[in-house]
C-alpha cells in the first residue's frame, strides 16, 4: 500500500539545514493499523506529511499503491489525495463557519460528484459516526469528541483506502480518545489502512504494528507494540 | 464547481461584513469616480455619423487674412463667407451639399392661446435631411427651389411638433415665424445627436434645433447668425450696405458639408475647389497660399477638439484614481485572504489543488467586483447627476450613462478586483497547507 524508500526530507532556511527525514524506509501493507510514535521533533508528521502527499520529499522514493508519486504534479497529487487519502488531525480541522454536512462535503465537491451521491455518502458517513441528527449544527455546537467524529466521518465519505491520523486523540479526554479509538479500529476491519501518530502508548500498543521514528530515521521497523519498552520510548 | 465557490465567496462575505465592505467601498469608490469622467469622456467622443464616415467632409476653404492664420488647429478658418458657400452650392459633384447654420425665430401659431417662444433654428439647404440621415415622422425636406429663393416652408422637430399641435401630423398646417406664415413641410422624429457633430461651433453637446427653414430665406428676412461670425477685414463688395454688406463681406459664418460617394468624385471635387479659390485669387481674395480641407466626420470632430487634452487627462487621472483603490483593495484583500489560509490548508489536504484554491479566491474576488460594480454605478450617477446640476443644462446631453457604461462599469469593477485578487490568490494558493493543519 505504501512504500518509501530512502525517503529524505530537509528545511533550508539561509543559515541552517534541518534534516527532517534521513533514509526514511518504510512499508505499510493494505488493510494494517500501523502507529507512529517517536519523541517530538523525531520527524512523525514530516513523515504524516509526506504520506499524506502534502509535502514532498527532497529525494528517496515513494510508492503509494504501487504508482510512484514523487514527480506527479500538484494537480495529481491533490487528486490522488481526494480519491485514496483520508485525513484526521488532533486540532480536528473542520471549517468553522460550514455545518457538519457541508464540512463532509468539502472532498466530495474536490472529487466531483453529483448532488445525489454526495447527499447519500454524506448522510452514510454521518451515521456511521452516529451524528445523523446533528448534520445542520456548526462544529462549535459539538464536544471535542464529536468534532473528531465529524473529521473522521469526513475522512470516510470519500471511501478513502488509507487514513492517516495525527494524534487524533490528542485533544480528547480519555473516555472521548477511547471511542475515536475504537472507531478507528472498527474502519480498519473494513479495510481500511491505518497510519497512526501518536504520543500515547496505550493507544499505540493497540495497533497491529509500531513504527519508532527517532531523528528522522525509523529505529526500529518490526519491534512488537507489545514490548513495554516500545510503550515507555 | 464555480457554484460552489460563488456560495463559498458570499458567505465568506457575510462572515467578514466590515472587512467586505471596506473591500467593496475601494472598489465601487474608484469605480464611481473613474466611470463619472470615463462617462463623460465616452459621451464626448460619439461619432453620430460614424455609418458614413467614408463618404461625408466638411468643407473648409482659406479665405483668411494674408497676414496671419485662422486660429484654428489646422489654420484655415471652420466655417465659409456667405458668397463661397452659394458658390460651391453651385457644383453639381457632390451627392449631397448642405451649407447652414443657426438662428433663432419667435414662434407663434394664429387663433392660438399658446404664448409665443423664441425657438432655435436651422437654415439650411434641402440636404441636409438626407445628408446627416435625419428621420422623418410626416412629410419630409422643402423643393430645390427654396435653397435659393424665399420660400416660406419649415420642418419641425418632433418636441416642436408636439408643443405647437400635440404631436399630430401638421404638414400643411402654418406657424407663425417672426410673425410672417411658413408652412410645415415636415415633422421630425426624435434626433438629437451628441456631440452636435454637423455644428460643433455653437456647443457641441446643446440640443439639436426645433425649426429648421430654408437656405434661401436670408435676404427676405435679413437672417443673420446666431453663432460665430468671425471676419479678418471689414471690407465688402463696393455699394454693398447694410445686411447686404454683412451677406457678401468677408465673415465666415456658413457651415459646409458635402457627400462624395467614391474616391474619383472626391477628387473632382478637390480640382473644383482648387479651381474655385484660383478664381478667386484673380479677383482679389483668398490671398493666403491656396489651401483647403475636406475632413470626415471622425476627423473633424478630432480637429474641433470636442475630447479635449484636459477631458483626456482627467480620463487618466481618474483611472490612475481606480489603481490606488485597486492597491489599496488588494491590502485588504490579503488580509483577508491569509486569515483564511488554514481553511485553505483543509482544503487543500482534503483534495482541492493549488488551481482550485486560486480560482476559489478570485471568484471571491470577483464578487466583490460586481457588488462594487454595481455601488460604483450608483456612485457614477450620482457624480453625472452632480455634474449635470453644476452644468445648469450645458451637458445633460453627454452627463449621462446608457447601459454600455454601465456594463462597462460593472466589467471595469471586476477587472479591477480580479486584478486586486490576483496577488492575494496565488499567495494563498501556495502556501504550505501542512504549516496550518498542524498548528490550526
Amino acid at each position: 500500500m505504501l512504500k518509501m524508500h530512502n525517503i529524505r526530507k530537509s528545511y533550508r532556511t539561509d543559515t541552517i539545514e534541518t534534516h527532517a527525514l534521513r533514509d526514511f524506509s518504510l512499508e505499510v501493507n493494505e488493510g494494517e493499523f500501523v502507529s507512529v510514535t517517536g519523541p517530538s521533533g523525531s520527524g512523525k508528521t514530516t513523515f504524516l506529511n509526506i504520506a499524506g502527499l502534502l509535502e514532498t520529499p527532497t529525494g528517496g522514493q515513494y510508492l503509494l499503491d504501487g504508482q510512484e508519486v514523487g514527480n506527479l504534479s500538484d494537480r495529481d497529487r491533490s487528486r490522488l489525495r481526494n480519491e485514496k487519502i483520508g485525513f484526521i488531525f488532533q486540532g480536528f480541522n473542520l471549517i468553522p463557519d460550514l455545518n457538519l454536512f457541508d464540512n463532509i462535503d468539502v472532498p466530495l465537491r474536490y472529487r466531483g460528484f453529483n448532488a445525489k451521491e454526495r447527499r447519500r455518502r454524506i448522510e452514510k458517513s454521518l451515521e456511521q459516526v452516529g451524528l445523523s441528527a446533528r448534520a445542520k449544527h456548526l462544529p462549535a455546537q459539538l464536544s471535542g469528541g464529536q468534532q473528531q467524529r465529524v473529521a473522521i466521518a469526513r475522512a470516510l465519505a470519500g471511501e478513502p483506502r488509507f487514513l492517516l491520523a495525527d494524534e487524533p486523540t490528542g485533544n480528547l479526554d480519555s473516555l472521548m480518545a477511547r471511542q475515536v479509538m475504537e472507531l478507528l479500529e472498527f474502519i480498519n476491519e473494513w479495510g481500511t489502512t491505518i497510519v497512526m501518530v501518536t504520543h500515547d502508548p496505550d493507544l499505540a500498543r493497540r495497533a497491529q504494528r509500531n513504527i519508532q521514528i527517532v531523528d528522522g530515521q525509523v529505529s526500529d521497523l518490526r519491534q512488537s507494540i507489545a514490548q513495554p519498552e516500545i510503550a515507555s520510548a | 464547481m464555480i457554484g460552489y465557490y460563488i456560495s463559498l465567496a458570499i458567505r465568506s462575505l457575510r462572515g467578514t461584513p466590515i472587512l467586505s465592505a471596506l473591500m467593496i467601498a475601494a472598489i465601487a469608490v474608484g469605480v464611481g469616480a473613474s466611470m463619472t469622467v470615463l462617462t463623460l469622456n465616452y459621451m464626448m467622443s460619439q461619432n453620430a455619423l460614424e455609418h458614413k464616415d467614408k463618404v461625408l467632409y466638411a468643407v473648409q476653404l482659406d479665405s483668411w487674412d494674408p497676414n496671419q492664420a485662422a486660429d484654428t488647429a489646422n489654420e484655415i478658418p471652420w466655417q465659409l463667407t456667405y458668397p463661397d458657400a452659394v458658390a460651391l452650392l453651385r457644383s453639381d459633384i457632390p451627392t449631397r451639399q448642405v451649407a447652414m447654420h443657426r438662428f433663432g425665430f419667435t414662434v407663434n401659431l394664429d387663433e392660438s392661446d399658446m404664448r409665443p417662444f423664441t425657438a432655435n433654428t436651422r437654415v439650411t439647404t434641402r440636404d441636409f435631411f438626407s445628408l446627416f440621415d435625419v428621420p422623418f415622422e410626416y412629410g419630409g425636406t422643402w423643393n430645390k427651389e427654396a435653397d435659393s429663393a424665399a420660400v416660406q416652408s419649415v420642418v419641425l422637430s418632433k418636441e416642436t411638433n408636439e408643443k405647437l399641435f400635440g404631436g399630430e401630423n401638421s404638414v400643411g398646417k402654418v406657424v407663425q415665424l417672426n410673425g410672417e406664415p411658413f408652412t410645415v413641410v415636415g415633422v421630425l422624429k426624435h434626433w438629437n445627436p451628441s456631440p452636435k457633430i454637423y455644428d460643433l461651433n455653437n456647443n457641441p453637446f446643446a440640443d439639436s434645433e426645433e425649426l429648421y427653414i430654408p437656405f434661401g430665406l436670408h435676404r427676405k428676412y435679413e437672417i443673420y447668425s446666431w453663432g460665430n461670425t468671425n471676419g479678418w477685414t471689414s471690407s465688402a463688395p463696393e455699394g454693398a450696405e447694410g445686411y447686404e454688406r454683412f451677406l457678401l463681406g468677408e465673415h465666415v459664418w456658413i457651415q459646409f458639408w458635402v457627400e462624395l460617394d467614391s474616391a474619383e468624385q472626391k477628387e473632382a471635387y478637390e480640382q473644383f475647389l482648387t479651381g474655385y479659390i484660383r478664381e478667386q485669387k484673380e479677383q482679389g481674395r483668398f490671398e493666403r497660399p491656396l489651401k483647403f480641407a475636406l475632413s470626415h466626420p471622425s476627423e473633424w470632430l478630432v480637429l474641433n477638439e470636442v475630447l479635449g487634452n484636459d477631458n483626456r487627462v482627467l480620463g487618466w487621472a481618474s483611472l490612475a484614481f481606480l489603481l490606488v483603490c485597486v492597491v489599496n483593495a488588494v491590502a485588504l484583500l490579503l488580509a483577508k485572504f491569509l486569515r483564511k489560509a488554514p481553511e485553505a490548508g483543509v482544503r487543500r489536504a482534503l483534495g482541492a489543488s493549488r488551481n482550485a484554491i486560486f480560482t476559489q479566491h478570485l471568484i471571491e474576488s470577483s464578487c466583490i467586483g460586481v457588488l462594487g460594480g454595481l455601488l460604483g454605478i450608483i456612485l457614477a450617477l450620482a457624480g453625472l447627476t452632480g455634474i449635470r446640476a453644476l452644468a445648469m443644462g450645458q451637458v445633460d446631453q453627454i452627463a449621462t450613462m446608457n447601459w454600455e457604461m454601465m456594463l462597462a462599469a460593472v466589467g471595469l469593477a471586476i477587472f479591477a478586483s480580479i486584478l486586486a485578487g490576483l496577488y492575494p490568490a496565488w499567495r494563498i494558493s501556495r502556501t504550505n497547507p501542512s504549516v496550518y493543519l498542524k498548528t490550526q
